[in-house]
Order: structure tokens, then sequence, then C-alpha cells
């Protein structure tokens, strides 16, 4: 166990650096005496993806390390633990950016969803709808 | 738990003496006194649990005392086994008189403040790890199969500790000076968990353990002394009266087993 740190805002995080409040201002910086709050990420087993699994209260990367073991592997529940220092995320909840209110599916893969039209098409020819791969798009 | 025939009399722990051989007699004293350790400090380092200095740690130190009962539970078993005198585990760890107890004097020492946990804890698991490393290829193969499961968990244990005991000797003012207070308690009794014990020359013959207590005792104090020496805390001092390492318990302990045996106690031969 150690810090394993990686490069500050590397994936586009300077969209907004705000912290919601109760990330306090007071975590200017982590001088490894002040408790401040560590996210953990765990994986299950090899091979599964990092998920987030809760957070520590600690004063350094290496109590997070231990604490997290003692919340999320005491029985065994993780075979890999990551700890970020929540200061250390960049932070992106603006539904105006994340949410746009207009519809743009027809940018997604699937197009439009086509399953009303094709109700309709059959209702209107009278055929039954198919048995298998009833049609969703 | 356990049918827990009434005993009226229990026995004292040195009984083992009849029970067999010389090697037996000394693999029971061997088994007993390093149960009585994690079972003492187990059951003290427990008493963190709900008033620990922040929750996490909380948990962890009573994590950590559960496993040491964990692991004093499985070594008591083995000794049940081995002696077969119909005490079982529960028998054994409960149904002693506070003198019984072959415990190492450090372990005498109470919780006291969390520096002196850390201080006892520190000094403790690194005499347990290098008792636990002249057993990991024992002759008798139910130890040696027990110790290679016990140093997975010892190890993190140690962990905890070393990092532990290195916040409070590099801060400065209160925290470093209780750790140095907490030392100059303990340091004198930390080498009593390595004292030799009575018989080892049959456990060494054996082949039961890897070399005397004499040359575990050497090599644990060179490694607390690399530390040491990087912390700029004080030469652990030699061990007083090593010849009574595991007897005389005092007051302290007497509490302890008080509060230990007491639910047993309170309905003897219950079964739970």
């Amino acid at each position: 166990m150690g810090p394993r740190r990686d490069p500050r805002g590397a994936a586009g995080g300077g969209v907004t650096e705000s912290q919601p409040a109760d990330r306090a201002a007071d975590v200017k910086g982590s001088d490894g005496r002040t408790l401040e709050p560590w996210e953990v990420f765990r994986q299950e087993k090899d091979g599964d993806p990092m998920r987030h699994g809760g957070s520590v209260m600690a004063p350094d990367a290496t109590l997070a390390l231990h604490y997290a073991r003692e919340m999320y592997s005491r029985r065994q529940e993780s075979v890999h633990l990551w700890v970020v220092r929540r200061a250390d995320i960049h932070d992106l909840a603006d539904l105006d950016l994340l949410q746009p209110p207009l519809d743009r599916s027809f940018k997604k893969p699937g197009g439009y969803v086509m399953r009303d039209k094709l109700a309709a098409a059959r209702e209107q020819s009278g055929q039954a709808k198919p048995k298998a791969n009833a049609g969703e798009r | 738990m356990t049918d827990g025939r009434a005993r009226p009399d229990p026995p004292m722990a040195m009984d083992f003496e009849g029970a067999g051989d010389g090697r037996t007699n000394a693999l029971a004293l061997l088994l007993l006194s390093m149960a009585d350790d994690e079972f003492v400090i187990g059951f003290s380092d427990s008493e963190w649990t709900g008033i620990g200095p922040i929750l996490e740690e909380d948990v962890a130190i009573s994590s950590i005392a559960q496993d040491e009962l964990g692991h004093a539970r499985a070594l008591y078993t083995l000794l049940s086994e081995l002696v077969a005198d119909g005490r079982d585990a529960d028998a054994i760890a409960y149904d002693r008189p506070p003198e019984g107890y072959l415990h190492a004097r450090l372990l005498d020492h109470p919780r006291g403040d969390w520096a002196a946990t850390i201080v006892r804890r520190y000094l403790y698991d690194t005499a347990d790890a290098a008792r636990l490393d002249a057993l990991v290829d024992s002759s008798y193969r139910p130890l040696a199969e027990l110790v290679a499961k016990i140093r997975r968990e010892e190890r993190y244990h140690l962990m905890h500790m070393e990092t532990w005991l290195d916040r409070l000797a590099t801060s400065p003012g209160e925290p470093r000076e209780r750790l140095l207070a907490a030392l100059a308690d303990m340091a004198p009794d930390a080498g009593t968990v390595l004292a030799p014990l009575p018989g080892e020359q049959a456990l060494v013959r054996h082949g039961i353990i890897g070399e005397p207590f004499e040359a575990i005792e050497a090599r644990w104090r060179k490694g607390v002394g690399r530390t040491f020496q990087r912390l700029g805390l004080p030469d652990l001092a030699a061990t007083r009266d090593p010849g009574r390492a595991r007897a005389d318990h005092g007051d302290a302990f007497r509490a302890l087993h008080a509060e230990f045996t007491m639910v047993r106690r309170s309905e003897v031969g219950a079964t739970w």
C-alpha cells in the first residue's frame, strides 16, 4: 500500500472546480495531520471495473488505505482498492451542461425511437405484432 | 458454545507437566504462552471499541483486537487437542485463576492512553512476528499451518502500528512526549515476549521452533533498533527480570481478568 498519484486534472477536469458546501474550504492540501474525506473505489473480482464504494475520513493516504481495507474488504469483499482525496476530484454537476433541454436523440447510434410509429403502421395494415424480435426501434 | 462442565477448582496453567513427554510439555507451554499473549492483548485492545479517537480507527483497532482473539482461539484449540485433558478452548481461555495465565509481562501494562496502546502493540506485534518467523517451518504441522494463516493477518497489524508509531514519533509536542513516556514505561518489559521458555531446548531439538528464543530476541532487537534509530527514539532497554517474564501478573491484570471472566463466572456450567 502506498500513495499513487495521477497527474491532476488529466482528463478534462477543468470545466468547473467548485466544491459542494460539505467539502468545506479547510482542505487546502494534505498536511498529513488534518482529517479529510477520501473516496474509496473497489474491485470485487479480477476483471471487474473499479467501482465507487464510499468514503473514509483519514489524515493521509496510508491511513486512508488502512481504513478502506477495514471498511470495504475486511471480509474479503475486494481484490483491489483505490483511495482518492475528495479534494482532488474535479466536479461537474451542472444540468445545463449535462442534460441539454432539446431532444438530440438523433445523435444516438440507435436513431429516433421507432416503437410508436411501428405500432401505428401495424395497426393501419391490420398486421399482428411479429413474435420474435418484437420491433423496438 | 460449550458444555462447560463446572470446575470448582480451576487447574493451573503449568499443570501440563505430566501430560506427556518433555516434547509435549514444552510444546504445550509454547502454545499456551502464545495463546495467552494474543488473548490478553486482544481483550485489552478491545476496550477501545466505541471510544476510539475517530470512528475509522475505532473500527480498525477493534478489528485488530478481534483478529487476536481469533488467533488465541485457534491456539487454545490446538492446545486442547494436544493435551486432550477434556478441556476445550473456552475452558482453557476462561477457567483459570489470574496467576495461571502465561502471557508476557509487557501485556500486564494496561491499555493506557492512545500512545500507550500503540507502543504496547508495536512492541508486541514486532516481537510476535519474530516468534512466528521461527515457527513457519515447525515440525509440529498443525502449528506451522496455523502460523502461516496468522502471519497473513499480522502483516497488516504491523503496517498499521508502524504507521501510528511513525505519526506519533514525528509529531512534535504532546504526541511525541506521550509516546516517549509510554516507551520509557514499557521498554524494560518489551523483551518478555521472547524470554526463554522452560523446556525450549526440547522444542529446538525436535524442530518445533527454528531457533532458541535468545536468537529470536536478538533478531527482533535489531529490527526495532533500526526503526527507533530512524525515528530518533531511545534504544530499547534490556529485559528486566527475564526469569519471571511470564509470572507475577499485577493488579491491572487481575482487574482485566475479573472483567473477561465475568460472564462465564456468572453461570458456571451454563451452555451458551
